[in-house]
């Protein structure tokens, strides 16, 4: 019988940044369907270990498997590399990636935006590729921002308009880079709601952020580092309800 | 009423001459310009260098001796490798360097240098955040460059562009050195023929700030397309 492949698939992932080593060592899983939440204080890895995911940042060890498919390294004198570029790009088509500063192309409509990359890099057709767009603008309540720039959006609005960007690509996961952190607090509801809703519809997504209460409620495990290492992981109602190492209870005691 | 003593149609073509020199020049500078600023960006040492070596010798010799240097020099240059395959493989051809080419060529070689440096400001100016996104999208280099780095970098190299165009425009007054009949070669033959150089060289003043007056026209109307997006502000 066949199986599909798992989505993605991370292996004892290692970097270091000059003499520091920021990650020790991380392996990850993401079934169909998972949200992974990576939580932990700033410098524990967890951004790095994000960005390593879609080749960002390219590990010094470890494997990467997309979809079943291995991506082949190899070393040269400034360090280790992806062998095949184009094996990084078709898997990066793969992966979508939605930004703290939400990275929306300045010099593009909103619509522009989100149209790009399935023009360019899926080879779809102009046509359909502005249905979808409007079809996902609609969802995430900003059809009627369609034609504006981004400098002329909210960063709340900005940050719907680059999910909309990355599930235009009919993404096999989505990953997030602390999507609500540059955001003023009354414009991070919505941004949560609209993935709490991708969540709901079986999106599988891995998802660095600040937000408790959102990986309380929405992911199906709870990965928390600490200095580069999987410091406690699980069920979020462990992880996060039963918290068993002292540094995890420190960090998520309440701040005041 | 302006009596140009019959020059008037010898002067609109010296005025052709230089503005297709000018044309032709700035599309080999801006050529010359991406590929010294991709050097100097690039982690390769010896491109990164052969770059610099380029900026430093071009910006550091005056634009007449370049310009002698590369015609005079260049046809004696040409001349060697021809006798030599005359005598050597009975192989006879004649090259002579054309002074159109040749101020093409010099001029584009100048500038260059110039628009190296501003495009690769340009290119520095260029949030990284933007070139991620293309990347993780699955964009190739290639194609992160074509929609996303250079779009994004005109709107930072245009004031410096049209500056360098400015200068290279009025550089073109030097090819007369080298024998191409240009506006200003032409109006210097008629100045002295009939002893009006106050005309001549008035009318050839007010050529050149007519093309300028143009450019700029043409330079706020790409300032304005390439900075879509960013506001009023800048």
């Amino acid at each position: 019988m066949a199986t599909t492949p798992i989505p993605l698939e991370v292996r004892n992932i290692k970097k270091r940044f000059g003499e520091t080593e920021v990650l020790k060592g991380l392996s990850l899983q993401a079934h169909k369907g998972d949200v992974i939440t990576l939580i932990g204080a700033s410098g524990s890895g967890k951004s790095t270990f994000l960005r390593c995911m879609n080749l960002l940042e390219q590990p010094d060890e470890g494997d990467l498997i997309v979809h079943g498919e291995e991506v082949r390294f190899k070393t040269t004198k400034r360090g280790r590399e992806p062998a095949d570029w184009k094996q990084v790009v078709r898997m990066r088509a793969r992966l979508s990636m939605v930004f703290q500063s939400f990275n929306l192309w300045a010099h593009m409509t909103l619509l522009e935006n989100i149209i790009e990359a399935p023009i360019y890099v899926l080879g779809k057709p102009k046509r359909e590729a502005i249905e979808h767009a409007n079809a996902l603008l609609e969802r995430v309540g900003l059809s009627h921002r369609a034609d504006a720039y981004p400098a002329q959006m909210s960063g709340g609005q900005q940050q719907r308009g680059a999910i909309a960007r990355a599930l235009a690509m009919d993404p096999e996961v989505m990953l997030f880079d602390e999507p609500t952190s540059a955001l003023d607090p009354e414009l991070v509801g919505d941004v949560l709601k609209v993935m709490h809703d991708l969540a709901d519809e079986g999106r599988t997504m891995i998802v660095v952020t600040h937000e408790m209460s959102f990986a309380r409620d929405v992911s199906s495990q709870v990965i928390y580092l600490h200095q580069g290492l999987v410091e406690e992981s699980g069920a979020p109602a462990d992880v996060l309800g039963n918290p068993q190492s002292p540094r995890l209870k420190q960090f998520l005691a309440p701040k005041y | 009423m302006l009596d140009l003593h019959g020059y008037g149609p010898r002067l609109l073509e010296g005025a052709g001459v230089t503005i297709s020199l000018a044309l032709l020049a700035l599309a080999l500078a801006i050529v010359l310009g991406l590929v010294t600023a991709s050097a100097k960006m690039s982690r390769s040492w010896l491109a990164h260098h052969i770059a610099t070596f380029y900026t430093t010798v071009i910006r550091g010799v005056p634009d007449l001796v370049l310009m002698m240097l590369l015609f005079f020099g260049g046809q004696i240059g040409v001349n060697v490798i021809t006798d030599f395959l005359y005598y050597e493989f009975d192989i006879d051809i004649f090259i002579n360097i054309n002074a159109f080419v040749a101020g093409v060529v010099t001029i584009g070689l100048i500038f260059g240098a110039y628009m190296g440096e501003t495009f690769r400001g340009a290119f520095m100016a260029v949030d990284q955040g933007q070139i991620e996104a293309g990347k993780a999208y699955g964009m190739s280099d290639a194609l992160v460059f074509r929609r996303i780095r250079f779009p994004q970098m005109m709107r930072h190299a245009l004031p410096g562009l049209s500056n360098n165009w400015m200068v290279l425009l009025k550089t073109t007054a030097l090819v007369s050195v080298i024998g191409l009949s240009d506006m200003v070669r032409i109006a210097a033959e008629a100045s002295k023929a009939t002893r009006e150089p106050f005309i001549f060289m008035m009318t050839v003043a007010v050529i050149y700030l007519l093309i300028a007056s143009v450019s700029e026209w043409m330079f706020a109307r790409l300032q304005k397309r390439y900075n879509i997006g960013y506001g009023e502000a800048d």
